[in-house]
């Protein structure tokens, strides 16, 4: 019963929203940059924003619905709302936040507010003010006080963008077990990729008001369904190809002059068709000796023309010696030192056929293949 | 260099400390005069009890009251209604609204005259119907001095609501709150300074009333003569000449002063913090 069923769409200033998705019993993260509708799409489930056209249903009960007129209140809709702000009321005590939205008896409510605020780690704070509050605990307030109404569907809107890493990391382990122990559904809106990463079951990925894809987390991070997809979530290298030839269990294309096996492709496209090719960075392999020396698929001699040092790793770009594309490769510290990268700036890449991809290429081109 | 700065802060300091000076000796020296003057004259007390005193002071007491609770009741809705719209002609709403502070009181009390006066647009059909006529009644005192004075209730709690994040009111509707409780236990208590502010300043604002007052309740002794309308009555006459409005502005001084210190006691959060 702890589920959600989301449809609506409307304008939205300069482009058209339109969203569809469900939850059930799980953390669907909202993914994607600001002023994509992410927010939006957590006011309009909540009951703050009327779309003009669809239908939204909690826990079994439909609470919006454009053809019958059905368009419940805010108040009537049972959902745990944290905004990013917050929003603890500033003239009351941490107990009183807790308590306000529960029903019931003075004790009953006092006697609920105290069992959250115990559970979150936050007894003793019942009095303070929650300005007097380190960030982190006024998160927990937040939490306590969405959750104190018992309601089957949390809604989290960025709601550790505050707080550092180390913070961050504790508090997604906690919302984790709390999800776990209540049976809850989550919905939760991030910009964070590594945070939509640890957190998600499933992916709305968010561009402009739509929805490009949707589905379980490591399905959008190694299948993303296009180019936008590809980069919103972090891929580095997407690139147009054209296919060769269909073979058993895999297809060769053509990028900028190299063919390229991609084992296992979600799909297949026609020999002749236009595609789009997506590879993680990471998944570049760095090999010694030329490619005719090693005799595979799917090598590229290529050099080191830009180089990043990030904390854990380095970041190459590789430009290719003969034919074939520009590449992104991130190697983390260790391999990069035993292999010597430092001083050897020549070297054979592998891109191993079943970590690319194929896309169908962006916006209202050709006619999907078998 | 240290020393320089050191030395400039202590000319910037002394300047302050003699503007500030200045400011409080001008605002001290004219209550000084009075309280001199009253002394010397010895006839407060007298004064303060008899009855064209006690009379005019008790009118100023309840229908400057009456006129703030009214800014409270009617002005209120509007204010909160101000703060939240984004409707075209917000501006000119909103200067509308301070439109009787900047007017001389005189134009407020003409233009009363011309709406509820005998002849005015409501005023005329309805003494015509009912016989009811509202000048130079109590209830006249009371409208000329919600005219002037409600303005200052309905800019500050204005201002005060809109400076409560709505963020706050929607979270509470999600949290079951009604429209009317998120009002009365999230905004209210929220935008609590502002608005007891504003009935401070309204309040006062009714009890200083004279002009419009004077246009369109009249100044009759018993009915109309509030305590500001009384002074002026005293010192033009020779009577009493201005040892009568040197005491009863003593008086009033006194007790608005009373009012306010208790008024701010029982209500704490009363000075802006």
């Amino acid at each position: 019963m702890s589920s959600l069923h989301y449809d609506a769409r409307m304008r939205l200033g300069p482009f058209e929203y339109d969203a569809t998705f469900e939850a059930d019993g799980e953390v669907v993260v909202l993914f994607g940059h600001s002023g994509a509708g992410k927010s939006l799409t957590l006011q309009a489930t909540a009951g703050l924003l009327t779309p003009s056209e669809g239908h939204i249903e909690i826990a079994g009960r439909t609470v919006f619905d454009s053809a019958s007129g059905v368009n419940l209140p805010p108040q009537e809709r049972n959902t745990g709302y944290v905004v990013q702000e917050l929003a603890l009321f500033p003239h009351m005590t941490v107990l009183e936040n807790v308590a306000f939205g529960v029903r019931g008896t003075r004790a009953d409510r006092e006697r609920k507010a105290r069992a959250l605020l115990e559970r979150l780690g936050l007894e003793g704070y019942e009095d303070r003010a929650p300005g007097s509050l380190s960030g982190g605990q006024r998160q927990r307030v937040a939490l306590a006080r969405a959750l104190a109404r018992e309601v089957p569907l949390l809604l989290l809107d960025e709601p550790f963008s505050a707080l550092d890493e180390s913070l961050r990391r504790t508090l997604r382990a906690e919302l984790l077990r709390l999800r776990a122990d209540l049976g809850l559904t989550v919905v939760f809106v991030t910009h964070d990729l590594r945070e939509a990463h640890l957190l998600a079951d499933r992916l709305a990925v968010f561009d402009r008001g739509r929805i490009l894809q949707f589905d379980r987390r490591e399905e959008v991070f190694r299948h993303p369904v296009s180019r936008r997809v590809a980069e919103l979530t972090g891929v580095s290298n997407v690139m147009a190809a054209s296919v060769l030839a269909r073979l058993e269990g895999a297809i060769e294309v053509d990028v900028d002059g190299l063919a390229l096996r991609v084992a296992d492709p979600v799909w297949r496209p026609a020999v002749g068709e236009r595609v789009e090719l997506a590879l993680r960075a990471e998944r570049i392999n760095l090999r010694r000796g030329t490619p005719a020396d090693l005799g595979e698929p799917n090598l590229v001699e290529a050099e080191v023309v830009e180089e990043h040092a990030y904390g854990a790793g380095h970041t190459l770009r590789f430009r290719p010696l003969g034919a074939g594309p520009h590449l992104e490769v991130d190697l983390p510290s260790r391999p990069y030192e035993v292999l010597g990268v430092q001083e050897r700036r020549r070297w054979t890449l592998e891109l191993p056929s079943e970590d690319l991809h194929v896309m169908r290429p962006s916006e209202g081109s050709t006619s999907t293949g078998g | 260099m240290e020393l320089r700065s050191a030395r400039a802060d202590v000319i910037a300091l002394s300047v302050v400390v003699v503007l500030g000076a200045l400011f409080a000796l001008y605002f001290v020296l004219p209550l000084a005069g009075l309280g001199a003057r009253a002394a010397s004259d010895g006839e407060v007390w007298e004064l303060a009890s008899s009855e064209a005193v006690r009379s005019a002071l008790v009118l100023s007491l309840w229908t400057s009251t009456l006129s703030t609770v009214l800014a409270i009741v009617l002005g209120t809705p509007g204010a909160y209604w101000l703060a939240r719209t984004n409707v075209r002609g917000r501006t000119a709403l909103d200067a509308l609204v301070d439109l009787p502070i900047v007017l001389p009181p005189t134009v407020a009390g003409v233009a009363l005259l011309t709406a509820f006066g005998g002849q005015g647009l409501i005023g005329g059909p309805l003494a015509e119907a009912t016989g009811i006529r509202l000048t130079f009644t109590a209830a006249a005192v009371v409208m000329a001095q919600f005219l002037v004075a409600a303005p200052f209730y309905v800019r500050a709690a204005r201002s005060g609501f809109a400076a409560v994040d709505q963020q706050f009111e929607r979270v509470a509707y999600t949290l079951g709150a009604s429209r009317v409780e998120t009002f009365l236990r999230i905004t209210v208590p929220q935008a609590r300074g502002a608005l007891l502010a504003g009935v401070v300043l309204c309040w006062a604002r009714a009890l200083g009333e004279l002009g419009a007052t004077l246009i369109f309740a009249g100044s009759l002794e018993g009915r109309t003569r509030t305590m500001p309308l009384a002074i002026i009555d005293a010192f033009e006459r020779t009577s009493l000449g201005l040892s009568g409005a040197v005491s009863m502005s003593l008086i009033l001084l006194v007790v608005a002063f009373v009012v306010l210190v208790v008024f701010r006691l029982a209500m704490p959060g009363t000075s802006s913090r």
